[in-house]
């Protein structure tokens, strides 16, 4: 014999719970945040690299002005950065070149996390053949040495756009995760919540998706931010080592530039080329190892100092 | 305590190993310093010039038969090497060399004719030049005979070519008392053999190149030279070189051993520079502002020179827009060319006068004042507008476009290695911009991948080395030779349509009824006149259809250091560009 309630009946209760619930994550954020200001910082510095990567472009005209009587000009008022080799502002550089960077970063962290969490919940989950298929997918993944790889795929792919390079990115980095996941999964699912949610007969999607997976949102979300740093370390490297297409105001190109053809680590000339996207990558780190210190604590109870 | 004396003793050791430097006690004439700027050094090659990371220096342990002055015109101007002296028949059918009577090699033999055929027979084995088993290529040898123990003649094939002088005296002679071995009994009626056609032939050939590798590979125990220096040890950071007491002008000799350090990069050159660390260095590419830092070290100096290499916007003529002449003229009323060398190569580059093929220097020695009436295509946006216009091109919205009204983007590839392309490369597009051409630079991840697609027609623009002089053949066969469809086959020149054989520039066979591959062809075997009226029929040719668009001709600027030596070549030099191990043989640098 069951009983039904009216969902009707649960309904206003529910939300209401749901409300408070996110007004207090919300205020729990605020007061993480506040503790430190140096997460203050690093959310301001996030902030101002996605307004960047959004507006950035739109600030300056397609073809940045040049001054041909300017090359490798020092830091002034008019250029803060100094000048590159064609005589363009060094600052409108890093500006214009954060889409690409930060794009790129964003789809291999979504294609990073959205395979290995994927691949680990499953794994994790069902045990038995899809663990043991699974796992070796990813053994396999992890076995291949990335930078190499990517160095040869481009001699035969020009690695067109940062959707693209994301893409390689991302498949190229799931592993980790998934292994992760996968541990995390096998620990979870002998918990009593999920014995009852079995118990209570709910599907498969439903534990996975409602009952496992929020648990392990935290360390998803950090893991994600985290591989958006990985990522542009990777194809910056890969731009600074000259393998990969030729875009002016690409960070890793900017700085392939100034140390193969403006001699930055020789002479002072083009040391603020050098020193502009590398500033630009060290403050974009920064931001995002502040968040996750803040997004550690917020999601980790025992971590509050309350 | 003796133990631990010979593990400090051990540690010091593996520590100055580790950091690539070698113990060299000076005597009176002192350690020389340099770089072999045509290769890295890799401490495990063999002690073989063949190889090509061999660890044998060119000038100083290894020797040619003579060396290459730096003309603008003559190709067959040298200083004396192991030949003291030679002489060739009318059209260079023949050519016979003396070698020096006292030439001895490091282990005290007498270096003899035995010793210069067996190079041959090794330099067949690799290919090339004069040294070619296919049938009918131009300028290779047809026989080889011993006249007597200090002479020896080489005969020219029947397909003629004024360059074979040059490349028989540029031959490499290692001792055939080490090397003789690597060519097996009856090689020499195998090479006969492979010279004629037939599958007896193909077999003879496959033989002969089957040899390569085993020759490569050839890791003698020790260095045996005939030049005036021998190798003493080598370890990844350097190679020291002691003198060879055996050379036969080893008076004119004055340092007593060579140290040649390795680099990994351009900029670590720069850092031996900039240290004054360099006795000399040869042609480097430097920024500006480094090239400043080099001049400022206490002895440093520049030497500048003519070198036979101009940088060029080379056209895929059977992609549109670029098979029409007048988009072609239009681009090049569009870039500047000084700019662009200001940005590209400041220091070792001059903007090209106009484009006629030829580097800026040779051009005024070949075309006199016929170089004077040539389309200098002097920076106008008018004419430019004008050409795009007579092409059908259209503008809409201040954006260029194909005649049928489609977008145009000029993709103009360049390798990602090759820093001053990449600039030269943004500058042009940038410029192209300006008025109005939607341009953009590809890169390659390396030159050899750039090559290979260059070849394959993948690009409708890319960067070109040109202007190969002094031979005037070579000038233009880089623009008319095979890369445009023409090649000599079985001693016939025939000429492939696009996208066939390797002709990924596409131009016509036939320029108003001019057919620019035979003329080039033609230079092989002309007179000096002839070449003089050939030359200019190309250059003006080259001028007006423009294949490629000259941007900037190459200087040599190489860098000395006057600390601890002096005696250098000035500027212009004809020695400049060869290494400074020939600068000791011809008695020029002293201990200061």
């Amino acid at each position: 014999m069951s009983v039904t309630v009216p969902q009707t009946e649960l309904q206003p209760g529910l939300s209401g719970t749901r409300a408070a619930l996110r007004r207090n994550f919300w205020r729990g954020v605020a007061r993480v945040l506040r503790r430190k200001p140096s997460r203050m910082v690093g959310v301001a510095i996030v902030a101002l690299f996605l307004l960047m990567a959004a507006f950035g472009p739109m600030l300056y005209p397609a073809h940045l002005p040049r001054d041909n009587n300017a090359l490798y000009a020092p830091p002034s008022l008019a250029h803060p950065f100094g000048t590159d080799f064609e005589g363009t502002d060094v600052l409108a550089l890093v500006v214009t070149g954060a889409r690409y960077v930060i794009l790129t970063g964003l789809v291999t962290a979504v294609i990073t996390v959205a395979a290995g969490t994927l691949l680990g919940l499953l794994a994790g989950f069902h045990r038995g053949r899809w663990d043991t298929a699974l796992m070796r997918l990813t053994d396999l993944q992890l076995t291949i040495p990335g930078l190499p790889l990517l160095l040869v795929l481009s001699t035969v792919w020009k690695f067109q756009g940062p959707l693209a390079m994301g893409l390689v990115l991302g498949l190229l980095g799931w592993g980790g995760i998934a292994r992760a996941v996968r541990s995390q999964t096998l620990s979870l699912r002998e918990r009593g919540f999920i014995e009852a949610a079995r118990g209570l007969g709910l599907s498969t999607t439903h534990i996975i998706g409602r009952e496992l997976l929020p648990s392990m949102a935290p360390y998803i979300a950090m893991n994600m931010l985290i591989a958006v740093t990985g990522a542009i370390y990777a194809q910056v490297g890969l731009f600074f080592l000259g393998v990969l297409p030729f875009d002016s105001n690409n960070w890793g190109v900017m700085l392939n530039l100034a140390v193969f053809g403006g001699g930055a680590l020789t002479s002072a000339a083009a040391l603020p080329y050098l020193l502009a996207p590398l500033l630009a990558i060290l403050l974009l780190t920064l931001g995002i190892v502040l968040v996750v210190d803040a997004m550690d604590e917020i999601f980790n109870p025992r971590l509050r100092e309350e | 305590m003796k133990r631990l004396a010979a593990i400090a003793a051990l540690a010091a050791l593996a520590a100055t190993a580790a950091c690539g430097q070698v113990a060299a006690p000076a005597g009176p004439g002192g350690v020389y310093t340099t770089i072999d700027g045509a290769k890295q050094i890799d401490a495990t090659a063999p002690i073989n010039p063949f190889n090509p990371q061999g660890s044998t220096f060119v000038g100083y342990d290894a020797m040619s038969l003579a060396w290459p002055k730096n003309s603008l015109t003559d190709p067959n101007q040298f200083y004396p090497g192991i030949a003291q002296s030679w002489t060739t028949t009318p059209g260079q059918g023949e050519v016979v060399v003396h070698l020096r009577p006292d030439a001895r090699w490091s282990d005290g033999k007498p270096v003899t004719s035995q010793d210069v055929r067996t190079s041959i027979g090794l330099a067949y084995t690799q290919g090339g030049s004069a040294y070619t088993v296919n049938a009918g290529a131009a300028g290779a040898a047809a026989d080889i005979q011993v006249v007597d123990a200090k002479t020896i003649k080489v005969v020219q094939g029947a397909n003629r070519s004024n360059t074979f002088l040059r490349n028989v005296l540029s031959t490499v002679v290692v001792p055939d008392h080490v090397y003789g071995k690597l060519l097996p009994a009856g090689f020499w009626a195998t090479l006969t053999a492979a010279r004629g056609t037939g599958p007896a032939a193909d077999r003879a050939k496959a033989e002969i190149t089957g040899l390569t590798q085993k020759v490569i590979t050839f890791a003698p125990p020790q260095d045996v030279s005939a030049g005036p220096f021998v190798l003493e040890r080598i370890n990844p950071g350097a190679a020291l070189l002691r003198r060879n007491p055996y050379f036969y002008d080893a008076a004119k000799i004055v340092p007593d051993k060579v140290k040649v350090l390795n680099y990994t990069g351009n900029e670590q050159i720069w850092n031996y520079l900039v240290s004054g660390k360099l006795d000399s260095a040869p042609f480097t590419a430097v920024p500006a502002a480094v090239m400043g830092r080099i001049k400022s070290a206490p002895g440093n100096a520049v030497r500048r020179g003519y070198s036979p290499v101009a940088a060029s916007m080379a056209f895929n003529q059977a992609h549109k827009p670029y098979d029409n002449v007048h988009v072609r003229r239009a681009l090049a009323y569009l870039i500047d060319r000084a700019q662009v060398t200001k940005i590209a190569s400041p220091e070792a580059g001059t903007p090209s006068l106009t484009t006629t093929g030829i580097h800026g220097d040779s051009a005024k020695a070949w075309l006199g004042e016929r170089l004077a009436t040539l389309n200098p295509y002097k920076v106008d946006p008018a004419k430019a507008d004008l050409e795009l216009k007579a092409a059908g091109m259209v503008k809409r919205g201040g954006t260029w476009r194909m005649p049928d009204g489609k977008p145009w983007k000029v993709e103009l590839h360049v390798p990602a290695s090759f820093s001053d392309w990449v600039a030269a490369a943004k500058s042009i597009t940038s410029q192209l911009n300006d008025h109005g051409i939607d341009a953009n630079v590809t890169t390659s991840a390396d030159y050899v991948l750039y090559l290979d697609e260059l070849a394959a027609g993948k690009f409708d623009v890319g960067f070109w080395l040109m202007a190969l002089g002094p031979s005037s053949y070579n000038i233009f066969q880089r623009l008319y030779g095979s890369a445009n469809g023409w090649s000599l086959l079985a001693g016939r020149l025939s000429h492939s349509p696009p996208g066939k054989d390797g002709n990924w520039m596409g131009g016509p066979e036939k320029i108003d009824g001019i057919d620019p591959g035979e003329l080039t062809n033609r230079l092989n075997l002309a007179t000096p006149q002839e070449q003089k009226n050939i030359v200019g029929t190309l250059a003006t040719v080259t001028n007006q259809q423009l294949p490629v668009i000259q941007i900037y001709d190459y200087v040599n600027t190489q860098f000395i250091n006057t600390s601890r030596y002096t005696g250098w070549p000035p500027d212009g030099s004809e020695a400049l560009r060869l290494p400074a191990g020939v600068w000791m043989q011809l008695g020029m640098i002293k201990k200061r």
